[in-house]
């Protein structure tokens, strides 16, 4: 299954939908659906572009695959299907882009109205920024009412975060499968992904259908195979997962931003966005670009590798995203202290050149967890 | 200029001390915290016996004395990644092995590390492996990014926190704040920058009473000794001196044929070779970004001063000044001001792969500076700080052409 992210915009825009392109991860999702809004995430979008002429024309090779890839859609096949975008102070990277873009298609006679909201990035320990918070919440609410001409309903907004939590139940559930070898983690990885690109009501049917072909299926036998958890930005891609399957590897648990990082934490229903937000922002899941929760990354990881049985952690590193290169040194010290063996992959916007190279170094270290276990 | 005048000697003398003040306050006992340039080291004054270093600028004086790549390589070989910012890359490198190489023999040991997110957000990242490495407390400034001029909220926001850093130094050194000394120190900076902002007009001369490597050496005091009485003094020299050389008619490039404009941060390991290789061309780079924000809020290099009213506020509305933490269209806008004030012949883009917070915007900044304003320029290839990543060669061919584009110009007229 490849998904083509296009057509599926489309196929909203054919349904008279409004869509919000997303540029950071943990958009305020169910916010968006409770006023009819479909958010995309623009991530992982490596699949749908297979080369970036628009974007080079305004950043630098050096900028990350997810802001080149991201820039390139909005620049071209996207232009047109989304109806706004969304960005808070996610990293220091994207915070440029909106205007990058904006001017852009400014030149192209389009107006691409961009909502901004800062997340206080303080250590709440230190500083109470919920005040703060709030007001940017509802600032956003306003403006989105405002553009769209929608008028926020607290019913509506706890029936979409009802809805996103079964979501995001699902997909740990599918996860699950994975862990239980009954489905592959690329499958996983981009039925989640066929999400981020679909109106919430269908997101289920989705899920299901992939948890339902693992429970369906015969080759559960995680107990034969060494358990693994990703970690890092994106997953790799489906080569790089291939060869971590094929060498006799699990993926057993992830802590990939785009994946587990944005379903593992549950905050408590609530009809009031703002307190709900404040949840969900500050006891979110540890991630590099949510800089308060730096103090909870290791014990995080720890509590992963505890519960999923995995030997090891194999961490993917986004060439050019220096929040995760900031902690891969501590954390494999920390883990391989505990006796857990790491390994790290650098995957860049070019990587199809380095498939083998991944491949080798993947099996060897397969080989090595066998040989010491 | 720096190291014949007498401002130029009194800079190895203010820098000097101040390193040496800082290692000698440490060893009695002083709270020592380790800042981000941004962070206002003012507020510090407020206490009897607290002093501070910089990471970043430590990280720039390695660079600038030959120390970079050595440093970096010693943080590469523990696992750091070569496309780390080289500042973060020194700095871990030099004290990984207590500041061995360094000049200033590293930093004193740190009691707090307050970083700050408003140039980059990925300065905390590297804060926080000192703070898991030497199990140091760490403060994070916040600073909202501005598309706009900086809102009257987001200002608010930077106050409380201003005031919850004060309450933390309070209750970990055990010392108390006193307004009275901070708001001292603030008119101090204030008044020190207003020399500065004089030493930098001596820019539009023509030709040029200073150049912009001038500038970039001369920028260590405000990073290592504002607030003090020592920073006027200093300034105040820089600027009498200055003033007096245009002038007595003496001047960095006297047959100055070509003046540009610089942005991005400076190549610290470059200022000899390339001001001399330029100078040999007729060609002076006059001004910068880098150091023309200094003291300014953003979209404007004009002088903000301090009136004399609350000193965290004011500290508050300038922490979006440098060029990294605001938007392209601001930026673009006091770029063109400071273009048309300076009358550049032609802008050089130095593209940093070490600092992609001042980097990315560089291309559409350059077409809204040459296609919509007509202002010759070029993209070069510049790490500040690690000179593995840096190619003579290709960058002065690029100068070159530059100097051929602002003469096909002018012949053009
Ligand atoms: S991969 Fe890293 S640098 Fe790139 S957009 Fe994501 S957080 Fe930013
Ligand atoms: S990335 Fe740029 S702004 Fe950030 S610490 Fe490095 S040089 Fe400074």
């Amino acid at each position: 299954m490849q998904i083509n992210v296009a057509e599926k915009l489309l196929t909203l825009k054919g349904r008279g939908r409004k869509v919000l392109g997303c540029f950071p991860l943990y958009p305020p999702m169910e916010l968006f659906y409770a006023l009819d809004l479909v958010p995309v995430v623009l991530w992982g979008l490596k699949d749908a572009i297979k080369s970036t002429p628009e974007c080079d024309k305004h950043l630098q090779p050096y900028t990350c695959s997810v802001a080149r890839h991201l820039t390139e859609f909005v620049l071209t096949e996207g232009s047109g299907m989304l109806d706004g975008i969304f960005m808070y102070n996610a990293c220091d990277t994207l915070r440029n882009l909106p205007e990058i873009i904006t001017t852009a298609t400014e030149k192209n006679g389009r107006s691409l109205p961009l909502f901004n909201i800062h997340i206080p990035m303080v250590l709440p320990e230190q500083t109470d920024a919920s005040a703060y918070f709030k007001n940017e919440i509802n600032q956003l609410i306003n403006d989105l009412e405002n553009r769209f001409g929608k008028k926020f309903s607290k019913e509506k907004f706890k029936e979409a975060v009802t809805k996103v939590q079964n979501i995001r139940k699902l997909m740990a559930d599918a996860e699950k499968q994975v862990a239980l070898g009954a489905i592959h983690f690329s499958d996983f990885s981009e039925s989640v992904h066929a999400c981020w690109f679909s109106p919430l009501e269908d997101q289920a049917g989705i899920l299901e259908t992939l948890i339902n072909t693992g429970k369906n299926s015969k080759s559960q036998k995680t107990s034969l195979k060494t358990g693994v958890i990703l970690s890092g930005i994106l997953p790799p891609p489906a080569s790089v997962i291939a060869a971590i399957e094929l060498s006799g590897l699990t993926v057993v648990g992830n802590d990939i931003a785009s994946l587990g990082r944005t379903y593992a934490s549950m905050p408590k229903v609530s009809e009031d966005p703002d307190s709900y937000f404040l949840d969900f922002y500050y006891q979110h899941y540890p991630c590099p670009t949510l800089l308060y929760t730096g103090d909870r990354r290791t014990t995080s990881l720890f509590n992963l590798l505890d519960a999923s049985g995995a030997k090891a952690v194999i961490f993917i590193g986004e060439k050019f995203c220096e929040y995760e290169y900031f902690e891969f040194p501590y954390l494999s010290k920390q883990l391989n202290d505990r006796g857990i063996k790491t390994l790290e992959i650098e995957i860049a916007i070019d990587d199809d050149a380095h498939t083998s190279a991944h491949r080798s170094r993947i099996e060897a270290f397969a080989e090595m967890l066998k040989s010491t276990e | 200029m720096s190291e014949k005048t007498h401002s130029g000697k009194h800079l190895t003398k203010v820098v000097g001390e101040a390193y040496m003040d800082l290692h000698a306050r440490a060893a009695q006992g002083a709270f020592v915290v380790w800042i981000a340039i941004n962070v206002p080291a003012e507020l510090f004054y407020g206490f009897d016996n607290v002093v501070y270093g910089v990471p970043e600028s430590h990280a720039a004086l390695n660079a600038a004395k030959g120390a970079g790549v050595t440093q970096c390589e010693k943080a590469e070989r523990l696992g750091y990644s070569m496309d780390l910012c080289s500042y973060a890359r020194i700095d871990i490198g030099s004290v990984s092995d207590k500041g061995m190489d360094s000049p200033t023999f590293g930093l004193p040991k740190p009691d707090l590390l307050v970083s700050d997110t408003n140039n980059c957000s990925l300065l905390v990242k590297w804060f926080e492996v000192h703070h898991r490495e030497m199990g140091v407390p760490h403060f994070i400034i916040d600073v909202p990014f501005c598309y706009e001029p900086q809102k009257e909220k987001d200002r608010q926001y930077i106050i409380r926190q201003f005031k919850d850093l004060i309450k933390t130094i309070e209750r970990l050194s055990g010392q108390t704040f006193d307004e009275k000394k901070a708001m001292q120190a603030v008119a101090n900076t204030s008044e020190g920058i207003n020399h500065w902002k004089r030493f930098l007009t001596f820019a539009e001369h023509r030709p040029s009473g200073i150049t912009a490597f001038d500038s970039f050496v001369q920028m260590a005091p405000f990073l290592v000794a504002r607030g003090t009485p020592q920073f006027v003094e200093h300034y105040r020299m820089l600027a009498d001196e200055t003033e007096q050389r245009v002038a007595d008619g003496i001047f960095p490039v006297p047959d100055e044929k070509y003046r540009l404009f610089w942005d991005n941060i400076a190549p610290w390991h470059q200022l000899r070779d390339m001001s001399g290789r330029l100078a040999a061309l007729g060609t002076n780079i006059v001004g910068a970004t880098y150091t023309s924000c200094i003291g300014t809020v953003e979209g404007s290099f004009e002088l903000f001063a301090f009136d004399g009213g609350d000193p965290l506020e004011y500290c508050a509305r300038t922490q979006n000044c440098y060029m990294c933490p605001h938007g392209m269209k601001l930026r673009g806008k006091s770029m063109k001001e400071a273009v048309q004030k300076l009358n550049i012949d032609g802008i050089v883009f130095a593209s940093n792969r070490s600092c992609k917070p001042y980097s990315i915007t560089q291309m559409d900044q350059q077409k809204l500076m040459t296609g919509q304003f007509g202002v010759p320029s070029v993209m070069i290839e510049v790490d500040h700080a690690d000179a593995r990543k840096y190619s003579r060669e290709s960058t002065f061919t690029r100068l070159e052409a530059l100097i051929e584009a602002i003469e096909a110009g002018r012949r053009a007229v």
